[in-house]
């Protein structure tokens, strides 16, 4: 075997920098990642993360079928809100737009912005729930003492009835989570925000 | 000449130097040196965390707070003890210590390629123990598990400086293994003899190349998450925050995409070891050596896929749920093919059983316990039952502690006539391997039995009912720890009176290159390459 | 050699007094107290449907892989004593035969299979949406349990472990709280599970129940519990210093029972928003 060591050094070089080529492309990976779990969660309704639409909806549900629509509601400790939903459930027709609201107020003696996440059980069901307004899309800033109420406007896509899976869900519960954002609080007036 | 002479010339040191005194240490970049180091480095992080564990076990002899009254600090102490054992015992051991030592020389290389770059690995090392123990002893200590789940190991949570020094040390061991993994594939792809073909490289040098790969793909991924971590806790950013938009369920995909390879990292080069050590002592080539150089790819490349069966209780989509289910059964199967390659290794063999072949007897059957209630555990049915319960506990440790950590000892055993040029005394070491083997067992077996019974992990005060198999776990501790010291006498007694060792002292069995020459290896080896004709 | 046997012998003794035990377990059903038993060594006894499919499937598993593990000690014993170098002074230079290959990767890859067939059954059953007869949520706090009755006004409480000096005679030590939660029997309870603070876990071994607590998200689970009696569980995720101090206490009770306390309840404890109980908005 012949052998020239100039040539090992750069067999060496090559292989060493193509490896740490690969050590940055895993690193990239591990940040691509974050942008690309949100995508997949509202994609895929994984995780519980219910659809979003702009306006449109499909029918499809010739028997009127219905489904029981619950609303649950958490505030952050360090939040100085009462939130909940104005009835606790309905019962919606599927593919039918339904609107409810929640009301939020504010208890403390300072302005405060939050913002809300939500997700929707059972999480299999989740991507049948399509929303198409919510607060949740919108930083909240309430005054001192200010009531407002938050509605959600929604349907429960008909496709549910075809999947194997998400057949035997006769209940959804959408879920909202106020938090503090002091962030936002710093500078006023509220500006249109994430969703989640 | 060969390849590496060449690259150790390149990093401007004459090939016959020979520094003395704390030169040859610090500025090593021979390959034995870094591994010794390695080694001692390791040996010394073992009494660390297994202190740590002791002083767990006498706290949990009992129920009722002993003698941690801040639970906190006990979380400090479940915390350190897994990292120290995961990153700073059983990897320097088994991939820095032996992988240095004999991969070359099982491929009849004089060196690594990159021998200074050999050299930045072990220092990194050795600065991200200091940095860890410096997390430890600063302010509330990092109480978070080695999994480090925010929101817990969040700045709200976990103020204070503690969490931060943990992360950062865990970057520096993370750069040093990425470090030491690219060493270790540019060495075995390019620097092998005349000869040495990838199939006819011993088994141990197979397993140091996947360990490489796996290290190379997983750890970079943690490197990401804790960074994000880091700028989370200190710079406002929010990917595991949920007010701010993130998830702190994301942390976990990610933690888990690293984490579970990382087991495979830990067991892989055990698998090697004790390839190595059974074929020596049947007399016998591996049985199936195709099969087991391709079982272990087989577990590298699944291991990639089946992170998220740690998550089974955390809210994935039953699909999802299945899936990992599925894939991670999957992994008993060529787990399978090596516990019964080395059986049939075994087979027909004319078996001796000095100390080494001890350990690897005795990991076959407590790996195979480990296995199989991983196999259990892959259930996600099961799992919810007995997820973070003493139960997972059991598992791991057995092929951890009892797995992992056997081929350490095995390891060394089976070289330590090589590297030191002395040999252990037989006798007593067999009794150490017998106090270690009965040990070990009391202090994990009773585990299963407490997880099935539902005792939670991580608790530094149990219930009532779960005294008795807790107390049998620490008397089992207490074994152990007497095992460890005997230990220590026996390497003290090794290289202070052990008889000297020949080059080859186990005889016909041993065909691996690093038996053809001199006990202890010379500084130098096989500068001029071996030419294999055939595989060793 | 000798002391091989032995250990074989140990581990063979107390697997088999494993399975025993877990056997008597089932067959003693709502005669054992639902909560951890000194030199307890199966699960506890089942007290749901849930539980009591796990149970199944874990016996299942556990022959299978009790099997496996006598498989390797007996041919690892027989190795050691047929191929020592004693016996067998000249190792045979066999190093691979094919069809033992392909029948060791097979037939685990049949196991396999076999074992994956009831256990992706068992989960789709766990995860199967039940009609829920009502709900309760629970919240998870650094180092208590919150809960909330949303069905029937919902009232809340929190459940905060008893300290030992507060410990009424007989209850078990870092098991039981102040609060406990009330279900009926043979009733199907939606459970939503979420935190205030950290990750915790929300577990109940009896139910086969295990559902992490994950600040921002609800999770979704259901019990239905087949016996009267006491249930005890604790927290299953590092949730920081008192991880060990937020036990679960769970009564099931009758019918009739329930519709007591939750009278009795809806005075004691106000709602969620410290507006006092509107008994009338109740729905049951």
């Amino acid at each position: 075997m012949s052998y020239d060591p100039a040539d090992a050094r750069r067999k060496n070089t090559v292989l060493a920098l193509t490896l740490f080529g690969v050590v940055g492309g895993m690193v990239g990976l591990a940040f691509a990642a974050v942008p690309l779990y949100t995508l997949f969660c509202q994609v895929t309704g994984y995780a519980g993360t219910p659809k979003l639409a702009a306006g449109e909806h499909v029918g499809g549900n010739p028997n009127g079928l219905s489904i029981e629509v619950r609303f649950d509601s958490n505030v952050a400790r360090n939040l100085p809100w009462t939130f909940k939903p104005v009835q606790p459930k309905v019962t919606v027709t599927l593919g039918e737009e339904t609107l409810v609201h929640y009301t939020a107020r504010n208890t403390g003696k300072t302005p405060v912005v939050g913002t809300a996440t939500f997700n929707v059980t059972p999480f299999k069901a989740a991507q049948y729930f399509t929303k198409i307004e919510c607060f949740c899309f919108t930083e909240q800033r309430l005054e001192p003492g200010q009531e407002m109420s938050m509605p959600v406007l929604f349907y429960v896509d008909p496709a549910i009835l075809d999947d194997p899976n998400a057949r035997d869900v006769g209940t959804l519960t959408l879920s909202y989570t106020f938090f503090r954002d002091d962030k936002a609080a710093a500078a006023p007036p509220a500006v249109p925000g994430r969703g989640s | 000449m060969s390849d590496a002479s060449t690259a150790v010339a390149d990093a401007g040191l004459h090939i016959h130097a020979h520094p003395t005194g704390w030169r040859r240490w610090l500025y090593s970049t021979n390959h034995k040196d870094i591994g010794t180091m390695y080694m001692v480095a390791s040996f010394a992080a073992g009494l660390i965390g297994g202190v740590l564990s002791w002083i767990m076990r006498l706290e949990l002899a009992a129920p009722g707070i002993q003698y941690i009254s801040d639970p906190q600090a006990y979380n400090v102490m479940v915390t350190a003890h897994g990292l120290i054992m995961v990153f700073f015992v059983v990897m320097p051991a088994l991939i820095g210590g032996f992988g240095n030592w004999f991969v070359p020389m099982m491929i009849g290389a004089p060196d690594m390629a990159f021998p200074r770059m050999n050299n930045i690995s072990f220092w990194l090392l050795a600065a991200a123990v200091v940095l860890m123990l410096m997390g430890v002893v600063t302010g509330v200590g990092p109480g978070v598990g080695w999994t480090v789940y925010p929101p817990l190991s969040s700045a709200t949570y976990h103020p204070g400086m503690s969490v931060d020094f943990g992360i950062l040390s865990l970057h520096l061991a993370g750069a040093s293994s990425i470090l030491g993994a690219i060493n270790f594939i540019v060495t075995i792809f390019n620097m092998r003899a005349p000869g040495m073909t990838l199939h006819r490289m011993p088994l141990f040098v197979w397993s140091m190349l996947l360990t490489a790969f796996l290290l190379l793909l997983a750890l970079p991924v943690l490197a990401g998450a804790l960074t994000m971590l880091l700028t989370d806790r200190n710079f406002g950013t929010t990917f595991f925050v949920v007010a701010g938009g993130g998830d702190p369920v994301l942390w976990q995909h990610l933690f888990w995409f690293f984490g579970h390879p990382e087991v495979y990292i830990m067991i892989l080069p055990a698998f090697g070891i004790v390839s190595q050590i059974i074929s020596t002592f049947s007399r016998k080539p591996i049985f199936g050596y195709l099969g087991m150089a391709y079982a272990m790819v087989a577990i590298g490349v699944i291991g990639f896929v089946v992170w998220a069966h740690h998550m089974f209780t955390v809210g994935l989509n039953v699909d999802t749920r299945a899936y990992f289910v599925i894939a991670t059964m999957i992994i008993a199967v060529p787990t399978g093919i090596k516990v019964f390659s080395w059986l049939a290794t075994m087979w027909g063999g004319s078996l001796t059983f000095p100390t080494p072949m001890l350990w690897a007897t005795g990991f076959i059957f407590v790996f195979v316990v480990g296995g199989v209630t991983g196999v259990v555990l892959a259930n996600a049915g099961i799992d919810v039952q007995v997820h973070d319960t003493y139960f997972v506990v059991a598992h791991f440790h057995y092929v951890l502690s009892l797995g992992a950590l056997f081929m350490i000892f095995g390891g060394f055993y089976y070289w330590i006539g090589k590297m030191s040029g002395r040999q252990y005394p037989e006798t007593l070491s067999k009794v150490q391997f017998w106090l270690s083997f009965i040990g070990v067992n009391l202090v994990f077996f009773p585990m299963h039995f407490l997880g099935l019974q539902g005792m939670p992990r991580r608790y530094v005060d149990y219930p009532d009912a779960f005294a008795g198999w807790n107390m049998v776990s620490s008397v089992g501790a207490l074994i152990s720890m007497a095992s460890t010291v005997l230990f220590l006498y026996i390497v003290y007694y090794t290289l202070r009176h052990g008889e000297r060792c020949p080059a080859n002292p186990w005889g016909e069995g041993a065909t691996t290159l690093e038996w053809k020459v001199a006990s202890p290896a010379p500084f130098h080896t096989f500068e001029t390459p071996p030419v294999i004709t055939g595989r060793t | 050699m000798l002391l091989w046997g032995m250990t074989g012998m140990r581990v063979i003794r107390v697997l088999s007094r494993g399975a025993v035990a877990l056997v008597l377990a089932c067959l003693a059903g709502a005669a054992l107290a639902a909560q951890p038993e000194p030199w307890g060594i199966g699960m506890q006894p089942a007290a749901t449907e849930v539980a009591s499919d796990i149970r199944i499937l874990w016996h299942i598993v556990f022959a299978i892989v009790l099997a496996v593990c006598l498989l390797v000690l007996v041919l690892l014993v027989y190795i050691i004593w047929r191929f020592n170098a004693k016996r067998n002074p000249r190792p045979s230079t066999a190093s691979h035969n094919t069809w033992l290959e392909i029948t060791w990767t097979v037939i685990p890859a049949v196991i396999v299979a076999a074992i994956a067939v009831p256990s992706v059954k068992l989960l789709y059953f766990m995860d199967r949406a039940q009609d829920a007869e009502m709900t309760i949520k629970v919240t998870g706090y650094q180092w208590f349990w919150g809960y909330e009755y949303p069905d029937h006004g919902g009232f809340t409480f929190d459940a905060v472990m008893l300290a030992d000096d507060k410990l009424p005679a007989g209850a078990p030590r870092l098991l039981e709280t102040d609060n406990r939660i009330v279900i009926p029997v043979n009733t199907t309870v939606r459970v939503l599970v979420t935190s205030q603070d950290v990750i915790h876990a929300w577990a109940v071994p009896a139910f086969g129940v295990k559902v992490d607590s994950v600040p921002g998200r609800i999770n979704e689970t259901w019990i239905n519990a087949d016996h009267e009696g006491v249930y005890y569980g604790q927290c299953s995720e590092l949730c920081g210093v008192n991880h060990a101090f937020m036990p679960i206490t769970v009564e099931v009770v009758s019918k009739d029972r329930f519709a007591t306390w939750v009278r009795e309840a809806q005075t004691k404890f106000a709602r969620a928003d410290g507006t006092p109980v509107q008994v009338a908005s109740e729905t049951r």
